[in-house]
């Protein structure tokens, strides 16, 4: 192995035993260590970017040749992550964009600073850094969501109700990409009993099975049921908590009604700037598929 | 791409940073689809850093800069579209030559906008780059 190689390569080894060493450190001083942080998903990338153009810092890197050796940064850490983490593949996949993007930023960061060789500077940076990363490991993080989706159906809200409660098993395709791409989508519901405080059930694609309970029973108007057990799935273990459910039926007058479909849910990933965008794609999601069955469901004779 | 975020997501650049995370996507958007361009962008920075006072920077809205005196001569993002700031009398006349076009934001002003896409590109690119270089160094 020639020089330039050998430092590739130390590169790649320090820059993800640094990443890894500050997740440790993180889940050793965080208040709440199930919580993946801000500076997990962008002050590591970051430092890792850095990191791996230290050991460069003799040769001249092109900015194509960066962006590759970022690439490579990032595929070593996600597969760690996949060996190490119990992190699943969609979950990783969602996540990768952002490792990419902040890997690439640290290069660039570093590329100009130890180009600069002005210690001074590459001291005080990296120490802003370190310093961000554990005021963010030592704050507080909470986030709750609610979305809301809604569609017609061409039904009464009494047709609506018995689909609502409960419903036969859905055998149509998914439409939503990322359920095409293997992500388990609810196919069934079902419920021991049409009245308050009765178990519901919600079963997924792969098995995987929800438990709920009904915390509102207004029949024909309003379904409210809390999310209390989930499932120790690898692609949302830790990352996001479904809290609570509810379908609401509005009687049109004309034979319709329109469906509500409300879900409450607590993320554990920061940035949320980030995050949140997947978590109410994939809820949205959930919600169509669901409310879509139903009115399928209401509206066949 | 960049059209519709520009057009549709443009005032998302006042968020601090931001700017400058798309650009890195496009970096990686780039790195796909055409990586030389990376490479084009590289022979630029170099030639204009040979110019005398000339640094380099990140454009605050996404993008590599070039000042003279620091004063902004023009800036590239990283799909390869060169903006830059030209007086009125010279944008005219080089609009007249077809290549470059009116400013993807800026409209009726001296900005211009030069996708860079071939390697010839790369040399008219330094050329407007020249200008600017020259229109600041008179103001000086």
């Amino acid at each position: 192995m020639n020089k330039p190689e050998l430092a590739k390569f130390k590169g790649y080894v320090a820059a993800n035993l640094v990443a890894f060493a500050l997740i440790g450190l993180s889940k050793l001083i965080m208040a709440d260590p199930n919580v993946f942080i801000y500076a997990e998903f962008v002050i590591i990338p970051m430092l890792m970017g850095v990191v791996y153009t230290w050991f460069m810092r003799k040769y001249v890197i092109s900015t194509r040749a960066l962006a590759w050796a970022s690439c490579v940064n990032c595929f070593i850490a996600i597969v760690l992550s996949a060996a190490f983490l119990r992190e699943g593949i969609i979950c990783l996949f969602i996540v990768s964009p952002l490792l990419l993007c902040f890997v690439l930023l640290g290069g660039l960061l570093g590329r100009y600073i130890f180009r600069r060789n002005n210690n001074t500077l590459n001291v005080s940076l990296v120490s802003l850094m370190l310093l961000a990363f554990v005021a963010d490991s030592l704050s507080g993080h909470h986030y709750e969501n609610e979305v809301t989706d809604t569609i017609t159906i061409n039904a009464p809200p009494a047709e609506v109700w018995k689909h609502v409660v409960a419903y036969r098993r859905n055998t149509s395709p998914s439409k939503y990409w990322l359920f095409k791409a293997g992500m388990p989508s609810p196919v069934e519901s079902t419920a021991e009993g049409y009245y308050l405080g009765a178990k519901r059930k919600c079963i997924f694609s792969n098995g995987y099975v929800f438990d709920e309970k009904i915390v509102t029973y207004d029949e024909n108007k309003n379904l409210t049921f809390d999310i209390t057990h989930q499932p120790l799935d690898p692609e949302i273990m830790g990352h996001i908590d479904i809290l609570r459910g509810q379908f609401l039926l509005k009687d049109n007058g004309n034979n319709t009604t329109t469906l509500i479909g409300n879900s409450w849910y607590r993320l554990y990933v920061f940035p949320v700037w980030y995050y949140d965008i997947w978590a109410q794609s994939i809820t949205r999601n959930v919600h169509l598929r669901v409310m879509e069955h139903i009115k399928q469901l209401s509206e066949t004779k | 791409m960049f059209s519709f975020t520009v057009k549709y997501f443009g005032f998302l650049k006042f968020v601090p940073g931001l700017a400058i995370v798309f650009d890195a996507w496009l970096k990686i958007h780039t790195l796909i689809t055409k990586p030389i361009l990376l490479d084009w962008i590289d022979l630029i920075e170099t030639r204009m850093l040979s110019l005398p006072n000339t640094t380099t920077h990140n454009h605050k809205y996404g993008g590599l800069q070039f000042d003279r005196y620091q004063t902004e001569i023009g800036h590239i993002h990283s799909n390869g579209l060169l903006d830059m700031l030209l007086t009125r009398k010279i944008k005219a006349n080089l609009m007249q030559q077809g290549r470059i076009l009116d400013h993807h934001s800026f409209k009726n002003t001296g900005w211009i906008s030069f996708y860079i896409r071939t390697e010839g590109d790369v040399q008219y690119a330094l050329e407007l780059l020249q200008l600017g270089y020259e229109r600041i160094g008179e103001r000086e």
